[in-house]
């Protein structure tokens, strides 16, 4: 049974690391823009398939090729901001139609261009294997929570450490003050889409090789990480990680409890009570009238 | 709302409706198609009551369809229950469950409803899908019967033909239509509408917002449990596929389309959205992505969809009308 916990419970640590790329991503973007964004986990998705792209038609290198889909997907995320959300500011309704319809566009066209089944990559992090005691882990899990922590803290060093991001925090904190003391919105916003989608990128290039790249990849990670940042509370970049985390080991460890199939259901159960008991979350701040 | 605009759409879609089966009588996949759309209108009228109306997004309402649907199927599957009564039983399924979800949930302000309405859709995609004793689970439950012919004086009506279905798909989506057209007309619609425009004002003028809110919730899941089952008659078998996140979207994404707050915006959109593009053969996927844009070009320029569009068009042609409050 321990070994059963503790097996699980690294599973649920990697999942939780990549729960939690997603829901930094989605509270930069909440906390800076108020835009909640639907379409992150197919921007996830893509990062899968440009890794595969990169790795198998140019690079031939994992690093190189997570390296790619990042910084394609930053660019993807300029274009996004600049094209579509940023004409919808303030604009919930219609925030929530144009991801409905990016996530229609980037999922099929996917299928258009690389075909409705699955991809599979091996790079040699997938292969190699880890022995703990009786258990065995691939490299692939130890990269990802290590590629993750590292993204965190670089994430938290660049939001207290720079300008840009001082910037980034002021603009959240209080949209007008920042601009009086000459912060340009739009640059900070161009700037928050590009950090968000690049981590999204980089989350779907770890996880893809470990199991499949294919076109609904992103739905899981997506639902999970909106699930984090509520648990954790909107806006709260600790929340996010304490958040994203948490319900990646709690639903590793449910299915030593419940039949697999069920721990969806525990994850939207615990979101659900959540949210009943605690609208703003773990780290949140009560403001009235915003639940 | 332009009220004129508003009645001769809806007078022309029933005429049409109704008229559909002599026009498209020898081509039996014109029907086929115009069935399946008239199966997505009534979910969509569901949804129209809900954000056209009361200004709730929900992107979980095929879950409650499927509540609808499975409730249907095994009724008349396993009990033998009248197709009638059947309906109306998984109607009251899926809105019961409405009730129970927003009972809680309806407290809950703007993207958090929005994310327990995601989160209770892919709770009741799961149970559909691993329920196995009760639904089938993955591989879905066949095998349901089409309803009973009966005869009324010397007209007999049956249900086993194309165009008998196509009819009796109709008669139900009228039917909620009409539901549809009395309750936006009432008081309550009256209410509903100043709860979506402004829920302090309408809460300050003596509007009980909750107790609209629920009401709303509850007949837009009962009406979406209707559409469900006729959906699952149709085809005569239930699939946990046919009532996933995608499907939920696709709803929202209908009724946006032909126009939320409409009347004739369901209509529109499940038709343009299911039927045009089967007509102009255009395959599955190059739908979405041309839909998918159709649906940013909507929210950039056009929030009030292709009836909001005929509506300016036919205000521009004919004179009068007075400024129309605008929906975003």
């Amino acid at each position: 049974m321990t070994t059963a916990i503790f097996e699980q419970f690294i599973n649920g640590t990697m999942m939780g690391s990549i729960y939690v790329l997603m829901a930094l991503g989605m509270v930069l973007i909440y906390g800076v823009m108020h835009v909640l964004n639907f379409a992150h986990g197919v921007l996830f998705m893509v990062g899968g398939y440009l890794a595969h792209l990169f790795f198998f038609n140019l690079t031939g290198s994992y690093p190189l090729a997570i390296l790619g889909a990042m910084v394609s997907l930053a660019l993807i995320g300029v274009l996004l901001e600049r094209a579509v959300f940023r004409a919808l500011r303030d604009n919930l309704r219609m925030q929530i139609v144009a991801s409905l319809g990016l996530i229609m566009i980037i999922q099929n066209g996917v299928v258009q261009i690389w075909g409705p089944h699955a991809l599979q990559m091996r790079p040699p992090p997938v292969e190699a294997l880890v022995r703990i005691g009786q258990l065995s882990f691939t490299v692939q899990h130890f990269v990802i929570i290590g590629v993750v922590a590292v993204s965190v803290a670089a994430l938290y060093l660049f939001l207290t450490r720079t300008r840009l991001g001082t910037a980034m925090r002021a603009t959240s904190q209080h949209p007008e003050a920042a601009v009086v003391v000459g912060i340009d919105p739009n640059r900070v916003y161009t700037l928050t889409f590009m950090i968000a989608s690049a981590l999204a990128g980089l989350g779907g290039a770890l996880l893809g090789p470990l199991f499949l790249i294919f076109p609904q990849m992103g739905d899981a990670p997506m639902l999970k990480a909106l699930s984090a940042i509520i648990i954790g509370g909107m806006g709260s970049v600790p929340g996010a990680i304490v958040g994203g985390l948490g319900i990646g080991i709690v639903e590793s460890l449910s299915t030593l409890v419940v039949p697999t199939d069920y721990r969806d259901t525990i994850v939207f159960g615990v979101l659900i009570l959540m949210l009943l008991i605690r609208p703003w979350g773990i780290f949140g701040v009560r403001v009235r009238g915003e639940h | 709302m332009t009220r004129s605009f508003s009645n001769l759409a809806a007078l022309a879609c029933l005429v049409l409706g109704a008229l559909a089966p002599l026009i498209f009588g020898g081509q039996p996949y014109v029907l086929y198609v115009l069935t399946l759309a008239l199966c997505y209108t009534i979910p969509a009228i569901g949804v129209n009551i809900l954000y056209g109306y009361t200004g709730l997004v929900s992107l979980g309402h095929m879950g409650f369809a499927g509540v609808g649907a499975y409730t249907t199927a095994l009724l008349m599957k396993d009990v033998g229950v009248p197709f009638v009564p059947a309906l109306l039983g998984g109607a009251l399924a899926a809105g019961v469950l409405g009730v129970l979800v927003g009972i809680p949930c309806l407290r809950l302000r703007s993207h958090f409803f929005i994310v327990v309405t995601l989160a209770v859709g892919m709770i009741l995609f799961t149970l559909f899908n691993n329920l196995d004793a009760l639904t089938g689970g993955a591989e879905g439950l066949p095998g349901i019967p089409r309803p009973a012919p009966f005869s009324i004086g010397p007209i007999d009506f049956e249900f086993r033909s194309l165009t008998g279905f196509y009819m009796l798909t109709f008669v139900v989506t009228a039917l909620i239509f009409a539901l549809q057209f009395v309750l936006v007309r009432s008081d309550f619609g009256r209410s509903l509408s100043s709860v979506r425009q402004d829920e302090a004002l309408a809460s300050a003028r003596g509007v009980n917002v909750f107790g609209h809110k629920l009401m709303a919730f509850a007949l837009s899941t009962a009406i979406a449990g209707a559409g469900g089952a006729m959906k699952v008659l149709f085809l005569r078998a239930a699939a946990p596929m046919s009532f996933d996140m995608h499907e939920s979207i696709n709803l929202m994404m209908m009724l946006i389309l032909g126009g939320a707050g409409y009347l004739v915006g369901p209509v529109v959109g499940a038709i343009t959205f299911i039927a045009v593009p089967e007509f102009l053969r255009i395959a599955a996927e190059m739908r979405f992505i041309f839909f998918g844009f159709v649906l940013l070009v909507l929210a950039r320029f056009a929030p009030r969809g292709i009836c909001g569009l005929a509506e300016s068009a036919y205000k521009k042609l004919g004179r009068r009308e007075k400024t129309v409050v605008g929906y975003s």
